[in-house]
């Protein structure tokens, strides 16, 4: 039973280090787009403003015009200027908005490809950490809405700010006091939109539990994975009422939550609601006294309702939405905050085999060690079999072998270099390996081949591979030659198990190697299907260092040496005869797996 | 609630939430109406305010009026924010009604559907597609419809007081909102029609994000190194949708902007129409202000309006008839009965002349396959992979029944059985069998569901005490009432050669007489899974049992084998006799023991 590993504190990193994060790759991504729509953000901002006084400009001329009964110029003259802005305010309106939508489409895929650059270069190590897997998964939506956030700080700094700068220099200069006052009555505003943002934050994350399990709950129900057992097993009903009982609970607080919210909104809304009494009576006694004129009045009290408008939309939607993003945007920075494994760049020989010297492993947060003082030199050109019971360390034994962890004890030196000391990328250069859990790519065939070593494209080697892996071209699995999909996702076609494990050995065999690993790839295969490919294996290893994996002793004769794995520790190395004289562990499981094959 | 199967069109949108919480649905809908009035509302009492304020101004009306004006316009906006917040509730609540009807009915709808469906990848696109956010789709859907209404209130509400000051400006507005409106239809069908092509590439580099992101790849990714030469191919397939995407929204963009244009136009040539009337004295300056301000303003939400309402919608028609297919799907009668309690009897099975190819596919997988099973007896089922296996199982529990020939059960057809029989003869360890993320006791208990209530612990107990879990088991926190994996916040992870043994003792606690173990041990080296299989076999003593394996070293405990090679029984016999045939059996046998000399 693997215990639990320890979650790790999480770095708070602040809004302001986040936001100047995001500005640094979105700028380098798309300079000039994002540059012009900022531009053309502050000056639709100001096409607002203009609009106002355009409006109080041609109100004033009419109600003149009409009151005073005199000429008609300015009348028409502030039509024209109310016209003109109006319909450049569109336009501006249109084109802002078509670049900031572009934008969301560019920008992400950039975003993105950050994170699967990262992903390809932390350590394998990280991915046994549920934190990692967590920030890794928020990462991607936290890309999606890292724009969202750049854009609201823009939006808010380019847009808004010119447009209430404006407005408030404007009510300034008709009447100081109409400022303030209007000032006053956005508080309450605020604060119900902040408390709110707070509330439904802690309504997340108390929440999110009971969510994951009516999700689960119905996925038991109706995913693949579960559907044919739980059908079988007629534990539709069952199922059902865990996820009615847990849909309910949700249901509860979200409606307790939303309740409270509402009526504290309804509270603070009265109280701005009397403020709003109180301003409107100033300008109208503003009007009185002859302080503003009528055309000011209407198109004052008409900015009013639209910067309430704007002022609600800012905090409700955008203060609200970033608050919601700023959680994920903060997963996406500190998951490419990792650290990479580096090292210098040297060519590594095998041809000084590999040694281990005292080596102890440990997984991340684990206190049992999975190697436990291991020893063991691999000369250059041998075969060597590690075998052992399920969870005795082989594959924790592979993945130092080949670099892929290292160790937390100890060293391992692959041709003399220790691993620690040089780059990933120079000791994986010389590795290939066909792992236990080979994957079945969605891809052509070709694609799933050569995806051991896309950076050197040979055709001939491709066809090499292929014969090597006793994988036959024939136009029945594979209509489309080596461009066949090898998915029906796609529009392709299904391989059996045994197929595949061709396709994953001619990956394997596919890139240069001086050491190749082969990790138990006979889960999913027949008897003779099994034999065939490890003598295949056998033959074709002969030059080069190879590692098989297996708990199946019997072909663990195909090897120069055996090493035996119990508990983490190497229990026995040597020939298959020298191990059975030994009468140790070894044997003692040999005979049991042979005596099923007796008589 | 159900879904039945019947064509669903944009009238469900409203039906649907309607049927599902009556009350919300109502008030909601009350609600975006009545906000449609309000504008028409506000502009009136606007330009009374205006126009008091000015007769006082000029001296013919008391200052004391302008109190009642100027209660009348915060009333109306107390109106608004209260029925705001009232509105925002009645939406919640309408969500959590749509969430416990809709969606259950959904995940109901789901439960039944016909086993080929699951496997077909196109139906679970559909499946997929459909079931994705229901409730989401649905009350977005109701507040589109709702907008667009209120949306019609208003302008209507705006006209009218046009009309009644210039009647022929409505004539005008009218023949410029048709090519208008028009136009909008025009760009919601093509920026459908991308988003359809797009979504091709976009499930590509959707997959290809994963390869690249996954942990179950990482070992590959690392060794390999192909993230940067796949991060570009994902980074093409992404630029190429966007592309698409970006194409299609320059064009709405300046199909709407046009539109928009026209009506600022319009607006502008409203407000020379009232210019005469307003400077002849017909009509009040309050009024005209107010009227200005509230056609720029009814403009500017047009001209954006339209255009996107017509988008979603023809976005909601397209998941309408998505529904309409996902409600027609087959169903299968027996999908959420119970087994039958007690379980039948097993006395025999018989496999007549059975072809079978799967839905869709071409190649059969079954050809004239015939053998027989008796009570009692313990069977094994050998083969390379694809040889048919599994999809006699799969027959033998009435997953598919599109087979041709005769399947006998107790000598009565498999098809005229009734399914909760059926169910309760079976019990299925599969390959990918379901580790359910529960307790413990409730994972082996599922084994019998007729009794999980009921039952004691004592005969999960002996399960697990029988599969060798007990050890394991004590070392949880809670033993057998500790929930496994990662839902509930105290849930402990196991390992997999742990997870089979809780799939066996699942096995051992179903009280049905045929057994089906189909290679549930791919992950245990071959000693402790002859164990297993051995001490499975011990337990299952006077029940029937079929083991389905690669692996020869259990098959000896068989009392008879059948060797299935494309589709066909090829060899039959107990293990001496398949030996003596000196056969394919006994080939893969000696390649096997052939290591071992």
């Amino acid at each position: 039973m693997k215990a639990r590993p320890k979650t790790q504190p999480k770095t708070r990193i602040s809004l302001t280090a986040i936001v100047w994060r995001i500005f640094k790759m979105v700028i380098k991504a798309c300079p000039i787009y994002f540059t012009a729509t900022c531009l053309i953000g502050v000056i639709h901002g100001l096409s607002w403003g203009l609009n106002t006084y355009a409006t109080q400009f041609f109100f004033d001329a009419v109600a003149t015009a009409v009151t005073s009964q005199t000429e008609l110029t300015m009348v028409y003259l502030g039509l024209l200027a109310l016209g003109g802005v109006t319909v450049g305010s569109q336009v501006l309106n249109g084109v802002h908005n078509f670049m900031a939508g572009a934008l969301y489409g560019l920008v992400p895929g950039h975003l993105v490809k950050h994170i699967h650059r990262k992903a390809a270069r932390i350590e394998p190590i990280c991915y046994e950490s549920p934190d990692l897997l967590d920030d890794i998964n928020k990462a991607e939506k936290g890309a999606g809405s890292s724009l969202g956030l750049l854009i609201v700080v823009v939006v808010l700094l380019t847009f808004y700010l010119p447009y209430f700068v404006f407005m408030g220099w404007y009510l300034y200069r008709l009447k100081p006091i109409l400022l303030l006052s209007l000032v006053f009555i956005f508080i309450p505003v605020f604060i119900t939109q902040l408390i709110r943002g707070a509330v439904h934050a802690r309504l997340e994350d108390e929440s999110a539990p009971l969510r994951r399990e009516v999700d689960y709950y119905e996925r038991c129900i109706c995913d693949r994975e579960y559907f044919k057992e739980t059908r079988l097993l007629g534990a539709y009903r069952f199922f059902r009422d865990l996820y009615l009982t847990a849909l309910k609970a949700m249901q509860q607080k979200k409606w307790n939550v939303e309740l409270k919210t509402n009526l504290m909104e309804i509270g603070m809304r009265m109280l701005t609601l009397a403020g709003y009494f109180g301003v409107l009576y100033l300008l109208f006694t503003a009007l009185m006294n002859g302080e503003i004129s009528i055309g000011s009045f209407a198109a004052v009290f008409g900015s009013i309702e639209l910067m309430f408008g704007i002022m609600e939309e800012i905090v409700a939607n955008h203060i609200g939405g970033m608050t919601r993003d700023l959680a994920t945007v903060r997963n996406f920075i500190r998951f490419l905050d990792l650290p990479e494994r580096s090292g210098d760049t040297e060519r590594v020989s095998f041809d000084g085999g590999i040694k281990f010297t005292d080596v102890s492993f440990a997984y991340p947060g684990s206190e049992t060690k999975a190697l436990d003082h291991v020893n063991l030199t691999i000369r250059p050109g041998e075969t060597i079999a590690i075998v052992g019971q399920n969870g005795a360390g082989k594959s924790t034994l592979v993945k130092l072998l080949t670099g892929l962890y290292l160790p937390t004890e100890g060293t391992v030196e692959i041709g003399g270099v220790d691993s620690r000391r040089i780059s990933p990328e120079s000791i994986y250069k010389g590795i290939t390996g066909v792992f236990q859990k080979y994957q079945r790519y969605k891809l052509t065939l070709q694609e799933n081949v050569q995806i051991s070593d896309l950076q050197a494209q040979d055709e001939n080697h491709l066809d090499a591979a292929v014969a090597k892996a006793d994988l036959e071209l024939d136009q029945e699995t594979f209509p489309q030659g080596y461009e066949t999909m090898l998915s029906r996702e796609f529009d392709g076609v299904d391989l059996s198990g045994g197929q595949w494990q061709r396709v994953a050995l001619a990956r394997g065999f596919y890139r240069v190697h001086d050491l190749i690993v082969l990790d138990e790839p006979t889960a999913a295969i027949d008897p003779l299907e099994e034999t065939r490919i490890y003598h295949k294996f056998a033959e074709l290893s002969k030059e080069k260092t190879a590692i098989i994996v297996t708990h199946r002793l019997g072909s663990a004769k195909i090897a120069d040496r055996i090493v035996v794995m119990d508990q983490g520790r190497i229990v026995a190395v040597g020939t298959h005869e020298q191990l059975m004289q030994e009468q140790g562990k070894y044997a003692e499981m040999y005979q049991a797996q042979a005596q099923w094959y007796a008589g | 609630m159900q879904i039945d199967a019947r064509r669903y069109g944009l009238w469900d949108l409203v039906k649907l939430p309607l049927q599902a919480g009556p009350g919300a649905a109502i008030l909601t809908g009350l609600n975006s109406l009545l906000s449609g009035i309000v504008p028409t509302l506000h502009v009136v009492v606007t330009a009374s305010f205006i126009d008091t304020a000015i007769a006082v101004l000029q001296g013919s009306a008391e200052r004391s009026e302008i109190y009642s004006r100027l209660f009348a316009v915060v009333a109306l906006i107390a109106y608004s924010w209260v029925s705001g917040s009232a509105a925002k509730l009645a939406s919640t609540k309408l969500g959590l009604a749509l969430q416990e009807h809709y969606h259950t009915a959904i995940t109901e709808k789901r439960a039944r559907l016909h086993y080929r469906h699951i496997e077909d990848p196109e139906s679970w696109d559909l499946i997929s597609r459909v079931t994705s956010r229901p409730e989401g789709q649905l009350s977005d859907g109701y507040n589109l419809l709702l907008s667009m209404a209120a949306l019609i209130f208003r302008v209507l509400g705006v006209l009218g007081i046009l009309i009644s000051q210039v009647w022929w400006a409505a004539v005008v507005i009218i023949l410029l909102s048709v090519p208008l409106f028009a136009l909008a239809v025009k760009s919601g069908k093509a920026s459908y029609e991308a988003s359809k092509e797009t979504e091709k590439y976009r499930r590509k580099s959707s997959y290809l994000s994963s390869i690249l992101t996954s942990r179950e790849t990482v070992d590959e990714r690392s060794l390999f190194g192909y993230g940067d030469p796949i991060n570009e191919m994902w980074h093409e397939r992404y630029e190429t949708a966007r592309k698409i995407e970006h194409r299609v929204r320059r064009k709405w963009f300046i199909r709407t902007k046009i539109g928009s244009l026209i009506t600022a136009f319009l607006s502008v040539l409203i407000v020379v129409v009232l210019l005469n009337p307003v400077l002849a004295g017909d009509l009040s300056i309050g009024l005209f202000m107010s009227l200005v301000v509230a056609t720029f303003s009814l403009v500017q939400m047009m001209s954006w309006g339209l255009g996107s309402y017509v988008d979603q919608l023809a976005k909601f028609r397209e998941y309408l008839k998505d529904l309409t297919k996902f409600a027609m799907l087959e169903e299968s009668d027996s999908a959420q009965m119970l087994p039958a309690d007690p379980a039948p009897e097993f006395q025999s099975l018989d496999f007549k002349n059975v072809s079978f190819k799967y839905p869709g596919m071409e190649k059969y997988v079954l050809r004239n396959l015939s053998l027989r099973m008796e009570a009692g007896k313990h069977y094994a089922f050998v083969g390379v992979n694809g040889s048919g296996k599994t999809t006699i199982t799969k027959l033998i529990a009435g997953l598919y029944d599109n087979y041709s020939g005769e399947i006998l059960l107790n000598g009565k057809n498999l098809r005229e059985w009734d399914p909760a029989e059926l169910k309760a003869m079976l019990s299925i360890v599969n390959q990918d069998f379901a580790k359910y993320y529960i307790t413990v006791r409730d994972n082996i208990a599922l084994g019998d569901v007729n009794h999980i209530e009921s039952d004691s612990d004592w005969r999960v107990n002996r399960a697990i005490d029988q599969v060798g879990l007990a050890a394991a088991v004590e070392k949880l926190p809670q033993g057998i009432h500790t929930p496994l994996g990662k839902i509930k916040a105290d849930g402990q992870d196991v390992s997999g050669g742990e997870w089979q043994r809780i799939a066996m003792a699942r096995a051992i606690a179903n009280p049905a007489p045929l057994r089906i173990l189909d290679e549930p041990t791919a992950a245990l080296d071959p000693v402790s899974e002859s164990e297993l299989y051995q001490e499975f076999e011990r337990i299952s003593r006077g029940k029937t049992t079929i083991f389905i394996s690669h692996r020869l070293g259990s098959t000896k405990l068989a009392d008879e084998i059948f060797v299935i090679d494309e589709g066909r029984v090829l060899e039959q016999g107990t293990h001496q006799e398949l030996m003596a045939l000196n056969g394919e059996y006994a080939r893969m046998y000696e390649s096997q023991r052939s290591w071992y000399n």
